[in-house]
């Protein structure tokens, strides 16, 4: 049973960290659907700096940077030069998953040899700090959003961003923030992926996983505190599976993976209006 | 699009992968010319060009309907493997009547396509729910659907691997030339972006479609049925995709496993922005991602730069469109 | 006896918006312990002389002082730090978040971490400090009614105290109760020393409660007086009197009814939803216009778009003799309705299409396809028979002036011959040449035979027009007032003076 919890906890954590970010910035309005690709660079980057010698906790530092430059970037277009932050994201996905693939082929060669790295020191509950923090990050940006005078103006950013603009404060800075900051963390989400279960890199290892991440931001209805039951149901789900091994359980497994998606759209027809989704979701910066 | 605009997003695009073919330590000339080989140096080659055409054409064409009318459709990767599993439910059933079984693949294909999209149409005008979350969303559920099929409903008795029965081969398209994969496939393809470009530029339906893309409040004012417009564009938004994977099945595959697609949804996308959101040019893009798709292999083999390449040099030509026109540039866009 | 310093004095300020000269040379000085009334036309540069003084925009010339010093402020921010705090006229909150949140955001003052209790004690200060009701603390704004949305928004500008407190039109959507109170709550920061502008259209106010005032037309000043020492019928006279004067002397005949035939348009205790405004009950015959004149806000704009089915209404609503559902425009449209929205960038044209395509968006000609030269031949001959000058039927319709997209719009609406056509601003923005245009086209119509309802904010429009006029003063209806009433009976109307 303890390694029942050990690996549920190990694969909630990613998906965890990486919809905490991306809640973060979708309440500051903006959105983005490559964080699929976001994680994916992180996984590499952890995984190069892996075999390049770093020890594990500094490969998660460099994935934390490499994210952070790519949550710069994704502000650069979507939020300064005001393009359609969807359309960034989907060809931001493509771009990620071919670069991270090109980078791979390169640094491993032609050897059909696995490349592994070390994995993060096991702690508390078997499991490695980092996994721990990845569940206390949706309550830190809870009490961040509830009560700091920097988590109001951002929830103002995607709520009333002319709100924010008539107070004198810039609706871009606060956006390109949160990018920065969703942007590390979706990458950190990728690199606990190559640092905890699975020390490997294939391409696309990342397997869907931001797209679940983006539909766990719906399903907790844009409220941190809910991604805790939503990720640890998921993860305990998939750890169940991988106990039970049988081929058999084709039907459970593939029902519980669409549930959050499942549950999400429930969840926006009975709602009044977009869901509960900010209101300036999506929205040009004024 | 300006054409200075065009040159420049050309030309940063081949720099950079120059760059990268540098990178790789190959011969930017071997790279070429690898790559045209692997995409059009022989019939075998022109064929595999011609056969990835199908599904990105069509899901090319499928966004440009969809945007065009102010829908930002991101389902079509559900879409298409909507299309798909109808295609793999229903191909094998008619096994002693071939065209019985290709008509109800053609028929159910988009169809499915359609009623994967439907409930996100319906979230959009009923609850203003942004289409992209209800998308993303429903493409998670089409994923999940395509797993369970495999392994349950739809599996195939003989062998181990999780995949639905086989299509006859009477079934299946035949290749146009022999040696090759493609088939008429890739001809309907073409034959529906044309039908596409037509109907946006030259017909009333199709000047709705743009107006309500382009200015959803003043078209509702002038008295334009926006909301069955939008609606009725992204339902054939799904259709097309699922169309696209009903003819990856019939074509191509023969029968549906896990996974599926590449992110040919995506794919279809990125196309239809590096084309400026009209069909035909969607179409062409798609085409030039196939072509680079099939010469990626070649790519690797011969000159030793890794096939990935080829899906990063569209995405970056992309990337620089929308870095330089900046703006909106689905307008209307909910 | 030394008079104290002014608060705030703008001199010379000049400000331009590209070729638009907003200000020319303003004057604007606010004493201390005073409620100062700003008025003007719309266009007269009001919110522009605000933005100034409340360090949002920058003038072009001219200089600021306060309390005697000379001044610039950099941005808003500085402004508040100056003791200078404006309220703008749509409230700027966040609609998901409690009254508490909305405040500890609009407090520049706000510890960087702040509890719930401290956050809720508040909002319990500053309704006691500023005697206004702003709800419980807990309760969502999205929840709350206009007025007390309003009141937070004031609230929140209080919470600097500020020396100088500025209202954009913060009566436009209070009660005359919820009013009064309000300037019961300025008027004792005014006893304490404080100053309060006012930006305002309603005179009745203005001559109620404040203690000078300052009136702006074109950019320039061009009154400044104790309220005490003038009248409403002089401010008034001078206020509408801004409006520039036709050259030509009025020679259109008035609309002549058709006998006979169905009502153009019949409304019974039609209003538009959620808007307070009382119901209303009115006809148009066949071959009759009618003028709805109002100050920007009474709800006149609003009443037209209820009609014409692009905001939701409630109550009866005939389109000659159908009955068609209120907030539906392809209803309107099929019953015969016809429709120039007053915003005709966002919600007239589509910009991106081109003149041809906008014309005959819903039926151009050709039966399958689009028959291109039919289209192109079509367009030319009704763009030439409306005055609308652009390169020709292929041209964008965003690349059009004001004046020629007003014209492209009337050649899209009255031909086929509407039975109802809602024409809201027709002339806003356009020169004379064009206005008159527009204005004839609009009579020749109600001639053919269409119920023509056209709303304006212009009372010598409303004259022109030569059809019977309607004020709206809050969303009630005057009785029909004929077309030779004089401007100043009009303007009386108009300020909600008239009995």
């Amino acid at each position: 049973m303890t390694g029942f919890v050990e690996i549920a906890l190990l694969l909630a954590a990613p998906l965890l960290i990486a919809a905490t970010g991306e809640l973060l910035l979708e309440r500051a309005g903006s959105i983005q659907i490559g964080l699929e690709g976001t994680m994916l660079v992180g996984a590499f980057v952890a995984f190069a700096a892996g075999r390049g010698g770093l020890p594990p906790a500094s490969s998660l530092a460099a994935a934390a940077l490499a994210g952070f430059l790519a949550g710069l970037l994704f502000a650069l277009f979507a939020v300064a030069r005001r393009a359609d932050p969807i359309l960034v994201g989907t060809v931001w996905n493509l771009l990620a998953l071919g670069a991270t693939a090109f980078a791979y082929r390169l640094a491993a060669g032609e050897t059909g040899a696995v490349l592994e790295v070390r994995t993060l020191p096991r702690g508390l509950f078997g499991v490695p700090d980092a996994v721990l923090a990845s569940f206390l990050a949706p309550v830190v940006l809870h009490f961040w959003l509830a009560r700091t005078r920097a988590g109001l103006r951002l929830a103002a950013a995607g709520e009333n961003p002319e709100a924010l603009r008539s107070l004198g404060l810039s609706v871009v800075a606060v956006r390109s923030g949160a990018a920065a900051a969703s942007g590390v963390l979706g990458a950190l989400g990728g690199a606990m992926l190559i640092l905890t279960v699975s020390p490997t890199f294939v391409e696309g290892v990342t397997a869907g996983r931001g797209f679940l991440a983006l539909a766990l931001v719906v399903f907790a209805r844009w409220k941190p505190l809910a991604l805790l039951p939503a990720a640890l149901l998921l993860g305990g789900v998939t750890a169940l599976q991988y106990q039970l091994q049988a081929g058999g359980f084709g039907l459970p497994y593939a029902f519980f993976i669409a549930l959050p998606g499942l549950v999400a759209l429930g969840a926006l027809a009975l709602a009044s209006t977009r869901g509960g989704a900010p209101k300036a979701l999506g929205s040009a910066a004024p | 699009m300006k054409a200075r605009t065009v040159l420049a997003v050309a030309l940063g695009t081949v720099a950079a992968a120059t760059l990268l073919v540098l990178l790789a330590g190959a011969s930017p000339a071997d790279a070429l010319a690898a790559l045209l080989r692997g995409a059009f140096g022989s019939k075998a080659a022109a064929g595999e060009t011609a056969a990835r055409s199908t599904g990105l054409v069509l899901t090319a064409v499928a966004a440009v309907v969809a945007f065009r009318a102010g829908v930002l459709n991101i389902g079509l990767e559900g879409q298409f493997l909507a299309g798909a599993a109808a295609a793999a439910a229903v191909g094998p059933l008619f096994p002693d009547l071939p065209f019985a079984a290709r008509a109800a693949v053609i028929l159910a294909a988009p169809l499915a396509g359609a009623l994967q999209a439907a409930p996100a149409a319906w979230l959009a005008e009923k609850r203003r729910v942004p289409p992209v979350l209800s998308t993303i969303l429903l493409n998670l559920v089409a994923a999940a659907g395509v797993t369970w099929l495999v392994r349950g409903p739809l599996r195939d008795p003989a062998g181990d691997y999780p995949q639905s029965r086989a299509l006859s081969d009477a079934v299946l398209l035949a290749p146009l030339v022999p040696g090759a994969r493609a088939t008429a496939a890739v001809l309907a393809a073409l034959v529906l972006a044309a039908l596409a470009a037509f109907l946006l530029s030259r017909t009333p339906l199709g000047l709705a479609l743009r107006a309500v893309g382009e200015a959803p409040r003043a078209a509702r004012a002038a008295g334009l049925p926006d909301v069955r417009l939008r609606s009725g564009a992204f339902l054939a938004s799904g259709a097309l995709a699922g169309l696209g994977g009903g003819l990856e099945v019939l074509a191509l595959t023969g029968r549906l496993y896990d996974p599926f697609t590449a992110g040919v949804g995506y794919s279809g996308i990125a196309a239809a922005l590096l084309g400026g959101m009209t069909p035909l040019g969607g179409a062409a893009s798609g085409v030039l991602f196939a072509a680079l798709g099939a010469g990626s292999s070649a790519l690797q083999r011969d000159a030793g730069v890794p096939s990935a390449l080829a899906s990063i040099v569209p995405a970056l030509a992309v990337l620089g469109l929308l870095l330089a026109q900046g703006g909106r540039t689905a307008e209307g866009s909910r | 006896m030394t008079t104290p310093p002014f608060a705030l004095e703008l001199s010379g300020i000049t400000k331009s918006f590209g070729a638009v000269r907003a200000l020319d040379g303003a004057r604007f000085v606010l004493r201390p312990g005073e409620i100062h009334a700003l008025l003007g036309e719309n266009g007269a540069g009001k919110s522009t002389l605000v933005a100034i003084a409340a360090g949002i925009l920058r003038p072009d010339a001219g200089e600021i002082h306060r309390n005697e010093a000379r001044v610039s402020y950099a941005d808003p921010r500085a402004a508040r730090r100056a003791g200078i705090a404006l309220v703008p006229q749509h409230d700027l909150l966040v609609e998901a978040a409690t009254v508490a949140d909305n405040l500890a955001l609009l407090d520049p003052f706000a510890p960087a971490i702040e509890s719930r209790r401290a956050r809720r004690e508040r909002v319990v200060r500053l309704a006691r400090a500023s005697g206004l009701d702003l709800g419980s603390p807990e309760a969502l704004v999205a929840v709350l009614p206009v007025g007390t949305r309003q009141r937070i928004g004031i609230a929140g500008a209080l919470q600097t105290d500020p020396d100088v407190l500025i209202l954009d039109e913060p009566t436009a959507v209070l009660s005359p109760d919820e009013t009064a109170a309000l300037f019961r709550a300025l008027r004792r920061r005014t006893d304490a020393g404080r100053s309060v502008l006012l930006i305002t259209h309603r005179l009745a106010e203005v001559f109620e409660s404040a203690d000078r005032l300052t009136l702006l037309s074109r950019g320039r000043t061009l009154l400044e007086t104790p309220v005490a020492t003038t009248t409403t019928g002089d401010v008034a006279a001078l206020l509408l009197g801004g409006a520039e004067a036709t050259s030509r002397p009025v020679a259109l005949s008035p609309a002549v009814r058709r006998e006979g035939a169905l009502p153009a348009l019949d409304l019974e205790g039609f209003a538009p939803t959620g808007s307070g405004a009382p119901a209303v009950s009115l006809s148009i015959a066949a071959g009759e216009a009618l003028t709805l004149l109002a100050i920007d806000g009474n709800g006149a704009d609003l009443l037209g778009a209820a009609i014409a089915g692009t905001r939701p209404a409630d109550g009866l609503l005939r389109v000659a003799g159908r009955s068609v559902a209120p907030g539906s425009s392809l209803a309107f449209r099929a019953a015969g309705g016809a429709f120039i929205p007053a915003d005709r960038r966002a919600e007239g044209l589509v910009a991106g299409l081109s003149l041809a395509e906008n014309l005959f968006l819903r039926r151009p000609p050709g039966r399958l396809t689009i028959d291109r030269a039919a289209l192109a031949a079509a367009a030319t001959d009704r763009l030439r028979r409306f005055g609308v000058r652009a390169s020709g039927p292929g041209a964008r319709a965003g690349d059009l002036s004001g004046g020629n997209q007003q014209k492209l719009l009337l050649a899209r609406e009255l031909e086929p011959l509407p039975k109802l056509l809602v024409a809201i601003h027709p002339t806003r923005g356009l020169d004379i040449a064009s206005s008159e245009d527009v204005r004839a086209r609009l009579l020749d119509a109600a001639r053919s035979g269409a119920g023509v309802l056209v709303v304006t904010a212009d009372p010598e429009e409303a004259q022109e027009l030569g059809a019977a006029v309607r004020v709206v003063y809050r969303g009630a209806l005057s009785p029909p007032l004929p077309p030779s009433t004089s401007l100043a009976e009009l303007g009386r109307f108009m300020a909600g003076l008239a009995a």
